[in-house]
C-alpha cells in the first residue's frame, strides 16, 4: 500500500509537471515567434531604407546568413536574392505576402517553402518605387530557441522529480504508518482513521466469535479426550489416508507406540498383514472385525467406516480385551467335554461287563467280580452325578440354612470318616486346635473338609501325614489343611479349582476322584463368603487353607 | 510438484512397510510350521512369498518411475535407491521362507525338536527382520544397530547347530536324511538373518548417506 500511495503521488506530480512545461512550451514558442516577428519587421524597414538610398548595391554587401533579404520588382520578377541568383527564380509575384505589399504596403505569411523544404516566416513591404522587397527567416529558428531552454528545463525536470519522490515517500509512509501500527489483537483500542473504523469492528466481532468457537471446540475435544483416556478399549482413529488422528492411552499401550505416531501412517504402530488387510477391507465394505493376540492377551478388534455426506473420511478402530471371554469359553468348552467324558468311561466300562455277561463269556465262578464291577462303577457315575448337582444348586445359590457350627467337631468327623481310606493309604490323619464356632452351613463344611482331607490322602506319599489345624484368627474360623504329598507345580496352582481339572491326567483313573472336589470346595467356601489360600511346593506337600 | 513427489514418496514407504510386515509373517509362519509340524501353515507362506514377489514388482516399478519423473537428489534420491536395494533383500528372505516351507513338507510332521538351536535360530531370525523393519519404519538407528549386532549370534547359533546335527547322525546314522535337511533349515535362517543386516545398513545408509564399510 505505502508502494501504491507512493507510485499516485509521484504519478501525479509527474503529469502535472509534464502539463505545465507542455503550456509553458507553447507560451515560448508563441512569445518568441512575436519577438522573432517584431525583429524580422525592424530588420525589414532597415533593409527597405538602405535599399531605397542604395539599390542593389546594399544587397550585394548583405551577407547571407540568418536572414534572407529578396528584393522582387512590381511585376513579380526577382530582382536579387541573397541566398540564390535572382535571375534563375520564377516569377515572385503570386506570393501571398508580395501581393499584400503591393496591395497595402505591408504584407506577411509563412509556409513550407518549396525551394528550401520548410517552414518559413516572410515578411514584405513596399519601397517608393513600386518594388517589393521580402524578408525571410526559417520557422526552425524559433525551435532552435526553445531547444536552447530544454537543458534548464530538464535540469528543473529532474529536480522537481526527486523532490517529488522523497515527498512522495515520506507522505505515503506518514499515511501508512497509522495502518502500520493497528493492533489486531485489540482491534477497538486502536485512534486511527474513521474510514477502517467499520473494518476494524467487523475484524472485533470476528475475533469473538473465533474466541468463542475455539472454546466450544476446546470444550468438545476435551469432553472427547475424558472419555477416550479413560476407556478400557483402545480407539484409533484414521482418516481416509490410513493416517492417525486420535489414538487413546489403552490403544498407544496395545500397539507398543507413543504420543509421536500422530499425524503417521497407522503401518507405523501396526504393520501386521491380517491388520492391514482387515482395514482395507473395511474401508471397502464399511465394517470388519478381526482377533490379535499381543503379549498373551487376545484382543478383538472392529474397524468402521467414517462416511461424511456419502464420501468416505476415515475410519475408527476399536479394541476390545476378550482375554478373559475368551478363558471363559475355553472352561466352558472344557467343561463340557470333560462331563461328557466323565459320564461316558464309567458307563463303557458298565456296558463292556454287561455284554460279556449277555453273550455269555463270563464263567459263573467270575460272575461276582463282574456284578461288582459294575455295581463300582455305577456308583461312580452316581457320585460325579451327584458332585455335579451339588455344584450347579452351588451355582445357583439356593438358600441353605446358616448355623453355628464347630469347626473342630466337624473336622473330626471328616478325619474320623475317613479313617479307613487313609490306612489303606498308608497315611495318618491328626486332628488338633481348639474348638471354633462359626456360622456356616453344616453341609457344606462337613463337605469342604471331607474333599480337603481326602485329597490330602489320596495325592499323598506313602508314610505320609495329613494335619488338620482349627484355629481362630480374629473374628475367623481357620482350617489348616496340610499333606506331606506330592505338591502343585506353581503353573497348576491357579486351575486345580476348575472343573474336572487335574494335575495328572493319567492318575484319574487310579485315584477314583471325579475332579470335581476342589471346585465343590472353593463354590462351598465362596458360598460362605469365606477365603480359600493354596501354598504347595512340589515333592514336599501341600497345605490348604480356609478361613470362614 | 513437491507436494506430489511427498506423496509418492509417502506410497513408498507404506508399501515398503507392508513388504516388510509380509516378510516377518512369512518368516514366523514358517518357524511355526517347523515347530507344530502342521504342514499346512506351509501354503500360507508358499502364498505369501507370492504376494511378497508381485510386491517386490510393484515397489520397483514405483522407484523407477520415481528416479525418471522427479529425478530427486540427496536424501530423497538415497531413500529410493535404497528402497530399490531394500526390495531384493526383502524378496529374498520371502523366497528363503518358502524354502524353509518346502524342506518342513518333506519332515513327515517332525519338529526338529532335537536340536532346540534351530529354534533359538528362528527366534534370532525372526527378531532381526522385525528390527531391521522396525529401524525403517521409525527411521530408528537404535534399532538398526540392534539387527547388525545380532548377526554374530546368528552365525554362533548356525555352527551350534551344524555341531549337534553331526553328533545326531554319528548317534543315529538312520536320520542323516532329517538332519540335512534341518541343515538347510538352519542355514536359510542364516541367510535370512543376513539379509536382514542387509535392511538394517540400507536403512542407515537413507538416513545418514553412509553405507557400511564406505568409511
Amino acid at each position: 500500500m505505502t508502494k501504491k500511495i507512493f507510485w499516485s503521488i509521484m504519478i501525479a506530480a509527474g503529469t502535472v509537471l509534464a502539463a505545465s512545461l507542455i503550456v509553458i512550451m507553447g507560451c515560448l514558442y508563441s512569445y518568441f515567434s512575436d519577438v522573432q516577428g517584431k525583429q524580422l519587421e525592424d530588420e525589414l524597414s532597415l533593409a527597405v531604407a538602405a535599399v531605397e538610398r542604395n539599390g542593389k548595391e546594399y544587397l550585394e554587401k548583405v551577407q547571407p546568413g540568418q536572414y534572407r533579404l529578396t528584393w522582387v520588382a512590381g511585376n513579380g520578377e526577382v530582382l536579387y536574392d541573397t541566398l540564390s541568383h535572382g535571375e534563375s527564380m520564377e516569377n515572385h509575384g503570386d506570393r501571398l505576402e508580395i501581393r499584400e505589399a503591393l496591395l497595402n504596403r505591408a504584407g506577411k505569411s509563412s509556409r513550407y517553402s518549396t525551394t528550401l523544404l520548410e517552414r518559413t516566416l516572410y515578411y514584405a513591404q513596399r519601397l517608393e518605387d513600386g518594388s517589393v522587397l521580402r524578408i525571410s527567416v526559417s520557422g526552425a529558428t524559433v525551435w532552435v530557441l526553445v531547444l536552447g531552454m530544454i537543458q534548464p528545463i530538464l535540469i528543473v525536470l529532474f529536480i522537481a522529480l526527486i523532490l517529488s519522490g522523497v515527498l512522495a515517500g515520506r507522505i505515503s509512509q506518514h499515511i501508512m504508518e497509522p495502518l502500520n501500527r493497528l493492533d489486531l489483537e485489540k482491534p477497538l483500542e486502536n485512534d486511527t482513521y474513521e474510514e477502517i473504523a467499520p473494518l476494524l469492528n467487523r475484524i472485533n466481532k470476528q475475533h469473538k466469535q473465533i474466541a468463542m468457537q475455539v472454546s466450544e471446540l476446546q470444550k468438545k475435544s476435551d469432553e472427547f479426550a475424558q472419555i477416550t483416556q479413560g476407556m478400557m478399549e483402545g480407539l484409533v482413529l484414521l482418516n481416509e489416508k490410513n493416517i492417525i488422528i486420535s489414538i487413546n492411552p489403552a490403544a498407544l499401550k496395545l500397539f507398543h507406540a507413543d504420543d509421536s505416531c500422530k499425524g503417521k501412517d497407522f503401518l507405523t504402530i501396526e504393520r501386521s498383514h491380517a491388520v492391514s488387510r482387515a482395514i482395507h477391507d473395511a474401508f471397502l465394505k464399511g465394517h470388519n472385525e478381526i482377533r490379535l493376540e499381543r503379549v498373551g492377551k487376545e484382543y478383538q478388534i472392529h474397524i468402521n467406516r467414517i462416511e461424511s455426506n456419502g464420501s468416505l473420511i476415515g475410519a475408527v478402530i476399536l479394541a476390545f480385551d476378550i482375554t478373559e471371554a475368551a478363558c471363559a469359553e475355553r472352561i466352558r468348552r472344557e467343561f463340557t467335554a470333560n462331563v461328557s467324558h466323565e459320564l461316558k468311561t464309567p458307563l463303557q466300562s458298565i456296558m463292556g461287563s454287561a455284554e460279556l455277561i449277555e453273550n455269555g463269556l463270563v464263567k459263573p465262578e467270575d460272575m461276582p467280580r463282574f456284578v461288582g464291577h459294575i455295581r463300582t462303577e455305577a456308583e461312580r457315575l452316581v457320585t460325579l452325578i451327584e458332585d455335579i448337582i451339588r455344584l450347579s444348586r452351588l451355582d445357583e445359590g439356593s438358600e441353605m440354612p446358616f448355623e453355628n457350627v464347630d469347626l473342630y467337631e466337624v473336622a473330626a468327623e471328616a478325619a474320623a470318616e475317613l479313617e479307613d481310606t487313609a490306612a489303606a493309604a498308608n497315611v495318618k490323619v491328626t486332628v488338633a486346635g481348639e474348638k471354633v464356632n462359626v456360622k456356616g452351613v453344616r453341609q457344606l463344611l462337613a463337605e469342604t473338609l471331607y474333599n480337603l482331607c481326602d485329597n490330602a490322602i489320596k495325592y499323598n506319599k506313602d508314610g505320609g501325614t495329613v494335619e488338620v489345624i482349627v484355629s481362630r484368627q480374629e473374628d475367623h474360623g481357620v482350617v489348616t489343611v496340610k499333606d506331606s504329598g506330592i505338591g502343585i507345580s506353581p503353573e497348576y496352582q491357579a486351575r486345580v479349582f476348575e472343573r474336572f481339572y487335574r494335575v495328572d491326567k493319567s492318575r484319574s483313573k487310579e485315584s477314583g476322584g471325579t475332579g470335581l472336589g476342589l471346585s465343590i470346595v472353593k463354590h462351598a467356601v465362596q458360598y460362605m463368603n469365606g477365603k480359600i489360600d493354596l501354598r504347595s511346593t512340589p515333592g514336599e506337600g501341600t497345605e490348604i487353607q480356609i478361613s470362614i | 510438484m513437491r507436494s506430489y513427489f511427498d506423496e509418492q514418496l509417502a506410497t513408498l514407504n507404506n508399501e515398503l512397510t507392508q513388504m516388510g510386515a509380509m516378510c516377518e509373517e512369512a518368516i514366523s509362519v514358517a518357524s511355526k510350521a517347523l515347530t507344530t509340524g502342521n504342514v499346512k501353515l506351509t501354503d500360507q507362506v508358499l502364498s505369501l512369498d507370492g504376494e511378497i514377489n508381485h510386491m517386490e514388482r510393484k515397489i520397483e516399478t514405483l522407484c523407477l518411475k520415481l528416479l525418471l519423473q522427479q529425478q530427486p537428489v540427496a536424501r530423497d534420491l538415497r531413500q529410493i535407491s535404497a528402497a530399490l536395494k531394500m526390495i531384493t533383500d526383502m524378496e529374498r528372505i520371502g523366497t528363503q521362507a518358502a524354502d524353509i516351507a518346502e524342506i518342513i513338507t518333506f519332515l513327515d510332521g517332525r519338529t526338529g525338536e532335537e536340536c532346540e538351536y534351530i529354534r533359538f535360530m528362528a527366534e534370532v531370525a525372526i527378531q532381526m527382520v522385525t528390527e531391521s523393519i522396525d529401524a525403517f519404519v521409525k527411521q530408528d538407528m537404535v534399532s538398526a544397530d540392534a539387527a547388525i549386532n545380532r548377526d554374530d549370534d546368528v552365525d554362533d547359533l548356525f555352527l551350534q547347530v551344524k555341531e549337534s546335527l553331526i553328533r545326531m547322525i554319528a548317534e543315529k546314522p538312520t536320520d542323516g536324511g532329517y538332519a540335512l535337511d534341518l541343515l538347510m533349515i538352519a542355514k536359510y535362517f542364516e541367510r535370512i538373518g543376513d539379509h536382514a543386516v542387509n535392511i538394517a545398513e540400507w536403512v542407515v545408509f537413507s538416513m545418514t548417506g553412509v553405507h557400511k564399510g564406505e568409511n
